[in-house]
């Protein structure tokens, strides 16, 4: 073995030694990237494929191979690009391009080799990507008292996940109003309403779902 | 390109992993995924080190993917180990092909030391624990390539583009030589890899040749200079370019568990 001082390089060896250059171009690479490595929620909720696991452990598991993306018979997951910050490589779905169709064999959920999409799951029905919101009333053509109902009838989950509830029109005073209501434990996720909205913009979109309602006493 | 015998089978071996990973574009499955995890004819293959980070930042460990996590590990060190690098990683391809021009063009010979990857693997090992993100999955460039060959998002090759810029212009070879925590990770692996580059000394001329034609050339001075019977380093990725390149048939292939 050789002597250990001869191991240990000096300051001026090593600048020298033209290590510098290369090592700070890695540095100012890695700096360069830092933003891009934002944490994925500073770019909002994204719709995760069927089955995954709370967003956290989902970005701890998902090794961006891909295969999900792969196994979906209708194209629609996607990878993220770099504009997702840490969520680069991911698989995502954008509900109004092409709203995950709900396979009852879960192909994606089955091809996920590291578990960030649960194998395990196989009713459809329990899945949890997201729940779909009426964000904007003003524009719902259902609640401005016409007869639209295009979310309710396209829903897979018909009358179960959107249900209409009639009221009385105040403004014209003899109309119905029939408006869509989205009941948050039936709701998938699915974002097939979101895709059939028929205004420009979808009023009705899914989103994170809310946290569940505890009571204030324990019986 | 090198014409060699051993050119020809390592350059087709890299081609038909880049024609495997974009065969679903062309509707056919012989292989689904990417390198970080993927079926080959049916066979699931994963990353040994996205196993490790997944299990490192999640927490979540499905049996089937630590099997064959381990699988492809004891494949690989009974293959030599960095034979990954060597004959499957498309970015050794790209970064080969880089440094052929940098040598056309004579431009930067800065290195760094070869360990510096085992240190950047801790890093990244660290780094997934503290973050619970798998850190390296997230930025890997073998990642960015397969996933550009595999689904067409090419943007994520521009930071390749970038970092074979840096490669030709400033040091040679730094991501697979230095920087690749997968390569520290088979490096790590593939100290006892049976599968090595022999060497008769009676037969070397000392012409330096086999020097010049190694990527991690560090690893094989040594060696030589010392008299050994091969080539006993981790780094050492197999490709055979000194074996192709010895006029005096002084290297070649040996397979043997003893030092």
């Amino acid at each position: 073995m050789g002597s250990k001082s001869q191991d240990i390089v000096s300051r001026r060896q090593f600048l020298q030694s033209g290590a510098v250059a290369p090592l700070a171009a890695v540095l100012a690479v890695g700096m360069i990237s830092i933003p891009f490595m934002r944490l994925a929620e500073a770019g909002g909720f994204m719709l995760r494929p069927p089955g995954a696991l709370d967003e956290k452990r989902f970005l701890g598991a998902c090794v961006k191979c891909g295969k999900c993306a792969q196994a979906c018979p209708y194209k629609a997951i996607k990878m993220a690009g770099p504009s997702y910050g840490a969520s680069l490589g991911t698989p995502y779905i954008i509900a109004r391009e092409e709203p995950c169709q709900l396979c009852p064999e879960l192909p994606c959920a089955k091809a996920c080799p590291s578990g960030a999409l649960d194998k395990g799951l196989d009713d459809i029905e329990k899945v949890r990507m997201g729940t779909a919101i009426i964000v904007d009333r003003e524009n719902c053509l259902s609640i401005r008292g016409l007869r639209c109902e295009v979310c309710y009838r396209n829903c897979p989950l018909l009358d179960k996940a959107i249900t209409i509830e009639a009221r009385h029109n105040e403004r014209t005073g003899s109309h119905t109003i029939m408006e869509p209501v989205v009941h948050r434990d039936k709701c998938v996720g699915c974002g097939i309403c979101e895709k059939s909205c028929v205004r420009e913009q979808a009023v009705i979109v899914v989103q994170k779902s809310p946290l569940l309602q505890k009571d204030s006493y324990e019986f | 390109m090198s014409f060699s015998r051993w050119g020809i089978a390592r350059h087709s071996v890299q081609l038909l992993v880049i024609a495997l990973l974009g065969s679903p574009l062309a509707g056919k499955s012989f292989f689904q995924g990417t390198l970080a995890a993927g079926d080959l004819f049916g066979l699931p293959l994963a990353d040994p080190l996205a196993a490790l980070q997944v299990l490192l930042a999640s927490g979540v460990a499905v049996p089937g993917f630590v099997v064959s996590a381990a699988g492809v590990t004891l494949l690989y060190f009974l293959l030599g180990s960095r034979t990954f690098c060597g004959w499957i990683c498309p970015v050794y391809l790209l970064t080969e092909l880089g440094d052929r021009l940098r040598r056309r063009i004579g431009s930067g010979e800065r290195t760094l030391p070869l360990a510096t990857k085992q240190a950047l693997l801790l890093l990244t090992l660290v780094a997934t624990a503290a973050t619970g993100l798998p850190y390296f999955e997230t930025i890997s460039p073998i990642g960015l390539v397969s996933r550009a060959v595999a689904f067409g998002s090419w943007l994520g090759l521009l930071a390749l583009g970038g970092m074979l810029v840096i490669e030709i212009i400033l040091a040679r070879r730094v991501w697979c030589r230095s920087l690749c925590p997968l390569g520290g990770f088979y490096t790590l692996v593939g100290r006892y890899a049976p599968l090595r580059i022999g060497f008769i000394k009676e037969k070397c001329t000392a012409c330096g040749a086999c020097t010049k034609a190694c990527p991690v050339e560090e690893v094989l001075e040594p060696c030589l200079v010392a008299g050994a019977a091969a080539v006993y380093a981790g780094d050492c990725t197999r490709c055979c370019d000194c074996i192709a390149v010895c006029q005096e048939k002084a290297l070649r292939t040996s397979y043997s568990f003893s030092r």
